[in-house]
């Protein structure tokens, strides 16, 4: 591994002079949560950071905050305390599940939801240093190569797919991220958060180079929701979704007043397919109206030349996870 | 005829009379680890740390890039921490960070700063092999035993948190621990014995004589 | 049939391994562990291209980076690495090394794969020497590659060798591997229904917990070289050979090893370099493989393409079987690339053409029953389906038509496969748990059940053993095996007790150092319980008359005796193991997942040595044959020739989660060869393993999956 300094940052706005101070003076600066992920990165030299500052160092931003108004998730909060956390596992189910469905639990125990949201691409190219999009290139080597496990939908010019099982979750309950930096705090909703390759090809998200995810707010669902979350993965324990699904239904009795379907696995970012949510809303859920749901739901799907079998793949896991959801009761 | 140096304060004795295991020596070849203080290399950015080892607290120079493992295995000589991937995909390395299990070799020393951890050396209390230790024998848990170390580590987090796990509950903890040869069955059936075992009789080793009376072994 | 056979005093009962304690302690050293005064840590740099001509290589700025201490090249460490290219599937030797034209270097130009070595640096830490790396500058001319057998035996194919893509066998002949017999023609003239199909099988890696690592350490022209070698005795060798010393000047040091599966038992590239640069640099090193330089820089099964046609009559009597079939050798030509199985069918005529070709992808070698588990899974999918389209019950098909006689001709020292079978069948409540007509359960998650059968070589050979008994009645076994997780240790353990008929208690076994163990045949082809048991025995027998006439001796003295015996098996007998393995999956069509719900293996082993560890060799074979048939691959970027899914994530290793409880059943039978009986195990139970999960796949949904792994991609596919 490459040489580099850790910074213990004392609280955030100390963490963000931090990061300044690096890059003012031309040094890289890579930002560790869990840094599980990170430290892959740095040891493939596919990130070669000068400075890392250590936000573990921090206190007080790995709290969960459950109030009646909703949730307020500290950007340090690990994915083993949400998928434990019983409020989350009752009222936020689908979060607690993604949570839940991530890795192993050693990853688990020191992976935060900040970093689960903004890890970068696992895309079999980019992790094996190729020169694409996501390594700061111009090219995407899936497109004409192997790409069993790339973007169905949205892809272009980069094929990634967003490799986190927590965004989708976070996407169906209306999550909106806390941005600390500089010139000060923002607050994104889901569509402004997470960016297409066509917006920014390098990057997934809107966080600037000097920027810091600080926290996620969740608003309190109303009555009548319940929420999961289905991955469907190639063997049964620690890789990412090759589809899932994170789907939460409002339902009054028997009628679903309305519905958030999320897909992740197949999509450079969590994908929102509001056409199957539409086929819900109001409706008696019935299976065939879950199917109907599915099939909307791929409608969009432009399929590369190896990855056609997440087609009838995600739209048999939004059928059934639909359904499933249903009797759950 | 040198004798094996095992490390740690289990003699072969306590062993033997704690699992029923026939007293059968296995005789190693000379010691092979040079005792040597951590080194960091010169320029490179390093950090004195604390941190509480098996139950021991220590202050060592790191430097910034050494992961845990690293820091555990060249410059503590604990090398019952194994590396198998160095990239958090297989398990051998798990040891207990505050408790919990995490890969060693995805986490920075300097991050354990202040914080304690627990290897597979600091298992055993004194001459008393752990449970899972006792039960990992037993069954035959460990072939090769390059993954056993990490396998022992996430079955001690598990049992510290759920004295009686089922076995999908075990298949669950220990997920993030590879067995390439495949003993996963009885890694499993070892981690249930363990949880299994009157709390009194757990760390006792009358029982193992027990046992190998009856198993009628030499 | 199988007789009961005689309990045994010691050998038999079920014991824990003798150096359990430190493998749950931590204290067993393995050789990452070893940590010399002085010791300098090294990395190697590998060709980035799938093949290249090497131009020029600057290492100036490494050198010059402080804490390097040597650098080698193929300018300054030009050693032939023999077993590397031994193009065949037989033992290296001297006469190999001398006769082979095709030779793989420490250091080769041109780089044949994307992971080929290109240089190596031994630095004051790991991490200078890391650095270093990236200060060597390499001038590569890119040459085009090729990765598929088959195309790269296309005229105008990328030439991997002046001699062409058909690899050179040991007397430099492009010479197909196979066997014939009868006339094929004229079986399938005779035969009533003639199928034909297609199958491969993916590259899997041995994937063994323990990176590769190797340290060397010189004192004056004698070299020390700690390595995982589960043969050390013949890594010795190798090792000395290739460098041009004496035997004696070289010692062997393999402790503890984590895993071997078949890519261990000679030398490998790592400890020629790691000697070079300890040379070089006046002080130890220790050289330390990443995982993903391990599975691209050690070798992993060959991938396969099997075309299969073969002719029955219509009472299902098998006529003619005819395989031509490819194997993916990568650059170098390290073992055979056959593919086995048809010889488990009893058929008077049979032609098969194997042909191993060299492509530009990493280097295939022996895995866990080398030829095998590729080969069942192509003749007993394509056996099974014939048993299909014949209307027939695949079990119904096989007692029929599998082996009775090895080859057909020579008798099998005894023969069990039928009574393996016959009982696992029932065990297994075969006849409930298949369908009748496969894919018929209704809705969308269907269960099917499917077998394969085994008969695997578990022949006698040389080996030795000394053993010595001290004044106290302490007995010392010693032994050249190393341990590599089979519990070969306890094994001779228990043997010797039972030999000497004393406790196991008084026996101290001494192993894994050339410095103090004689010759074993090193822990490949399941051989060490068969051949240094029996040496072992023999030295026993020795011993315990020089007791009787000596009385054991006094003092300091010592009492020694040492075995070396070559037993042979009579009248030109075959010498095999059998078993069948029974799987039940559990397969959601919709969601592409396969899922192994129940599994039951039947062995006949002869006798079990030691239940406790021989159940654990069974389980771990069968479970990595499900890892082979429905995750396992290493997956190659056409373009660059890059592999992409080398490491336990990318290589989808199976987890805790993804494996069945495995049911063992032994059928123990003695036929006088084996010590106390014993026969061969730990490479058997992966032979029918693929094979059985994929026939059970294709009960379940009805479509044969012909290509390895069986993923949710090809599930979904075939179902689409």
């Amino acid at each position: 591994m490459k040489a580099f300094t850790n910074a213990n940052p004392r609280d955030l706005p100390h963490a963000l002079t931090l990061i300044q101070q690096a890059q003012s003076s031309g040094r890289h600066a890579s930002i560790a949560g869990g840094g599980s992920d990170l430290l892959g990165m740095i040891k493939e030299r596919i990130v070669e950071p000068d400075v890392l500052i250590n936000l573990r160092a921090l206190k007080g931003l790995d709290q969960v905050a459950a109030e009646k108004s909703g949730l307020k998730i500290g950007g340090l909060t690990t994915l083993d305390a949400l998928s434990r956390h019983q409020t989350i596992r009752r009222q936020y189910t689908v979060l607690a599940e993604a949570a839940e469905s991530v890795a192993t639990p050693q990853i688990r125990n020191v992976g935060t939801i900040a970093g689960n949201v903004c890890q970068r691409p696992w895309c079999w190219y980019f992790r094996n240093g190729f020169p694409c999009y996501k390594a700061g290139g111009n090219q995407c080597f899936s497109i004409n190569g192997e790409n069993q496990f790339h973007a169905i939908f949205g892809g272009g010019p980069s094929f990634i797919v967003h490799p986190s099982d927590t965004a989708p979750a976070l996407v169906a309950l209306d999550a909106k991220f806390h941005i600390a930096g500089p010139k000060g705090d923002r607050r994104l909703s889901p569509v402004d958060f997470f960016v297409l390759p066509r917006q920014n090809a390098a990057r997934e998200n809107s966080l600037a180079n000097d920027e810091v995810l600080a926290s996620i707010e969740i608003p309190s669902p109303r009555a009548g929701t319940r929420s999961t979350y289905h991955k469907v993965m190639d063997r049964e324990a620690w890789t990412h979704a090759v589809v899932s699904a994170a789907i939460v239904l409002e339902m009054d009795k028997d009628v679903c007043r309305s519905a958030r379907i999320v897909l992740g696995g197949v999509a450079p970012v969590p994908w929102r397919v509001p056409d199957a949510e539409r086929v819900l809303a109001g409706q008696r859920i019935t299976p065939e109206l879950a199917a109907k749901a599915g099939e909307v739901a791929v409608a969009e799907a432009k399929p590369l030349a190896k990855n056609a079998y997440k087609v009838p793949l995600t739209k048999a896991v939004v059928r059934r996870t639909i359904l499933q959801l249903v009797q759950r009761g | 005829m040198p004798k094996s140096k095992a490390k740690g304060r289990i003699s072969r004795r306590k062993f033997i009379e704690g699992t029923g295991v026939a007293v059968v020596a296995a005789t190693a070849a000379p010691a092979i680890h040079a005792q040597s203080p951590p080194e960091t290399a010169p320029g490179v950015p390093h950090t004195a740390i604390r941190v509480t080892v098996n139950g021991k607290a220590q202050r060592i120079e790191v430097e910034d890039r050494w992961s845990i493992a690293e820091m555990l295995r060249d410059h503590l000589g604990l090398t019952g921490t194994k590396i198998g991937c160095d990239r958090g995909e297989c398990g051998a390395c798990t040891v207990l960070l505050d408790g919990k299990p995490v890969y060693s070799c995805s986490n920075l020393a300097v991050w354990a700063d202040g914080r304690t951890i627990q290897t597979v050396e600091g298992l055993a209390r004194g001459d008393e092999l752990d449970p899972l230790q006792h039960a990992f024998i037993e069954h035959d848990a460990p072939q090769c035993g390059f993954c056993t170390s990490g396998q022992l580590m996430s079955a001690k987090a598990l049992l510290n948190s759920n004295a009686h796990p089922t076995r999908e509950e075990v298949q669950a903890a220990m997920t993030g621990n590879i067995c390439r040869c495949s003993n996963y069955n009885r890694y499993v059936e070892a981690v249930l014995a363990a949880a299994a075992m009157p709390a009194g009789k757990r760390s006792n080793s009358t029982a193992g004589r027990k046992r190998a009376k009856q198993g009628g072994l030499s | 049939m199988s007789e009961t056979l005689k309990p045994l005093k010691t050998v038999g009962h079920p014991t824990p391994r003798i150096d359990a304690l430190e493998r749950v302690t931590g204290a067993g050293h393995y050789t990452g562990d070893v940590k010399l005064p002085g010791m300098l840590y090294a990395r190697v740099l590998r060709s980035p291209h799938a093949h290249a001509r090497i131009r020029k290589i600057d290492v100036s700025k490494a050198e010059a980076l402080p804490g390097v201490k040597a650098v080698v090249t193929l300018e300054n460490c030009n050693f032939v690495w023999g077993a590397g290219s031994v193009a065949g599937g037989i033992q290296y030797n001297d006469e190999i090394k001398k006769n082979t034209r095709q030779r793989r270097h420490a250091f080769n130009n041109p780089v044949r794969f994307v992971g080929d070595p290109v240089a190596a640096v031994a630095a004051t830490d790991r991490h200078i020497a890391e650095d270093a790396l990236h200060l060597i500058a390499v001038d590569y001319e890119v040459l085009p590659h090729v990765l598929e057998p088959e195309e790269a035996l296309k005229p105008g194919a990328p030439q991997i060798w002046p001699e062409g893509n058909f690899a050179l066998n040991p007397r430099n002949e492009q010479q197909p591997m196979g066997q014939k017999r009868g006339n094929v023609e004229e079986g399938f003239r005779a035969s009533d229904h003639v199928f034909e199909d297609r199958y491969s099988t993916a590259f899997v890696h041995n994937a063994q917990m323990e990176p590769r690592a190797c340290v060397a350490q010189w004192e004056g022209d004698k070299l020390t070289v700690y390595t995982p070698t589960g043969g050390i005795a013949n890594c010795r060798h190798d090792i000395a050979r290739d460098l041009g010393l004496p035997d004696d000047n070289v010692r062997v040091i393999c402790q503890y090893m984590g895993g071997n599966f078949g890519n261990k038992n000679q030398n490998q590239d790592a400890d020629l370099i790691t000697a070079s640069l300890a040379k070089l640099a006046g002080a130890p090193v220790k050289l330390e493989l990443s995982r993903k330089e391990d599975f691209i820089g050690m070798h992993g099964r060959w991938p396969t393409v099997q075309y299969y046609k073969v002719g029955v009559s219509n009472d299902g009597t098998l006529k003619a079987i005819q395989l031509r079939g490819f194997s993916g050798m990568g650059g170098y030509r390290k073992n055979s690339g056959a593919i086995g199985g048809i010889e488990c069918y009893q058929c008077p005529n049979i032609e098969t053409v194997i042909t191993p070709v060299y492509t530009n992808k990493t280097v295939s070698g022996n895995f866990r029953g080398p030829e095998y588990p590729q080969g069942y899974f192509g003749i007993q999918s394509m056996m099974d389906d014939v048993a299909y389209k014949m209307k027939m019950d695949p079990v119904d098909f096989v007692l029929k038509n599998m082996t009775r006689k090895a080859n057909d001709s020579a008798e099998y020292t005894n023969y069990t496969l039928e009574e393996c079978i016959r009982r696992g069948a029932e065990a297994f409540e075969w006849k409930k748990r298949w369908r009748q007509s496969p894919g018929s359960d209704p809705g969308p998650v269907k269960r099917g059940a499917g077998f394969a059968f085994m008969s695997f070589r578990s022949g006698v050979g040389h080996s030795n053993a000394i053993l010595r008994v001290d004044s106290k009645g302490r007995y010392f076994v010693h032994v050249g095996v190393t341990d590599v997780g089979a519990g070969a240790k306890t094994t001779m353990g228990l043997i010797a007790a039972e030999a000497l008929e004393v406790p196991l208690s008084q026996i101290e076994v001494v192993w894994g150092d050339t410095g103090r163990c004689p010759f074993s045949v090193g822990e490949s082809g399941s051989r060490t319980t068969i051949m240094t048991g029996h040496a072992v025995i023999e030295a026993a027998q020795d011993l315990k008359k020089q007791i009787a006439e000596k009385g054991l001796p006094k003092g300091s003295d010592f009492l020694t005796a040492s075995a070396g015996p070559t037993p042979r098996i009579q009248g030109g007998k075959v010498r095999n193991t059998f078993g069948a393995h029974f799987v039940e999956v559990e397969v959601d069509t919709e969601l592409g997942r396969a899922h192994v719900t129940k599994y039951l293996c039947v062995h006949d082993c002869g006798r079990v040595m030691n239940p406790l560890t021989g159940i654990s060799q069974i389980k771990g074979g069968a479970i990595m044959g499900i890892g082979m048939a429905l995750h396992e691959d290493l997956v190659y970027d056409r373009a660059s020739g890059a592999p992409l899914s080398a490491g336990y994530y990318g290589a989808r290793i199976s987890t805790h989660r993804d494996v069945p409880d495995v049911e063992v059943m032994f059928i123990e039978s003695d036929d006088g060869y084996g010590p106390y009986g014993a026969k061969s195990m730990g490479e058997s139970s992966k032979v029918p393993a693929v094979a059985a999960v994929g026939n059970a796949v294709f009960n379940a949904i009805g479509r044969r999956m012909k290509d390895l792994p069986i993923t949710k991609d090809k599930i979904i596919g075939a179902l689409a």
